[in-house]
């Protein structure tokens, strides 16, 4: 089993109803293909550094998982296809960091500069 | 054995100023210990956004390795996580 970190971004004017249902689809998609959900992050609506397909904000999610290959491969070709996303990115970790998270406004202060 | 020692010493002496000192030696070269390695230093990651506008500049570029002395490694490591938050849009 290898770890991964995977983020999705949905355009910013979908209401929450239809973020968490997307939310949920790509759960399923993890779990059905044998990987396993470790932590879910909402970074929630930010605004995009640069724009993408013509949105200037963006609704993110983080989901720490592990999986294999083939968990990937699925995940990705669902994302592919799907046109209520704007971006998405795998990362593959060695170890899951779990203490820390960047994006919590008090912690994420905390954290900046500690190991 | 004798002359690796000196040699050594040599390279030492050479790398000793850290701060601008009024009366150094010509030719003598500023050394200062990279800011991302160590115990204390902070984690390089595409998510620690903060730490990334550190080392670029306002445009989206990297710094200069030589201008912010970070390590060789610790800058590859940089490169990665700064071209992986452009495309998520977080810097």
């Amino acid at each position: 089993m290898n770890c991964y970190e995977h983020t999705l971004i949905t355009p910013g004017n979908t209401s929450e109803n239809q973020n968490q249902k997307i939310f949920d689809k790509y759960r399923d998609i993890i779990v059905k293909n044998s990987g396993k959900v470790i932590k879910t992050e909402e970074w929630g609506l930010r605004n995009l550094a640069h724009k993408i397909k013509n949105n200037k904000k963006g609704f993110y999610f983080h989901i720490k998982l592990e999986g294999n290959g083939k968990t990937i491969e699925e995940l990705e070709r669902a994302e592919n296809i799907d046109e209520s996303l704007i971006r998405f990115l795998t990362v593959k970790v060695k170890k899951h960091d779990l203490k820390t998270n960047f994006f919590d406004k008090e912690e994420g202060y905390k954290n900046f500069g500690k190991k | 054995m004798k002359r690796s020692k000196k040699s050594n010493t040599k390279r030492r002496n050479g790398r000793k100023y850290s701060k601008l000192n009024l009366f150094q030696k010509p030719g003598i070269k500023f050394f200062r210990s990279c800011p991302l390695s160590g115990k204390a230093a902070p984690i390089v990651d595409y998510k620690n956004i903060k730490l990334l506008k550190k080392y670029t500049y306002e445009s989206g570029g990297m710094l200069p390795s030589r201008v912010t002395s970070v390590s060789q490694k610790k800058q590859r490591e940089l490169a990665k996580a700064v071209k992986r938050a452009r495309l998520i849009a977080l810097i």
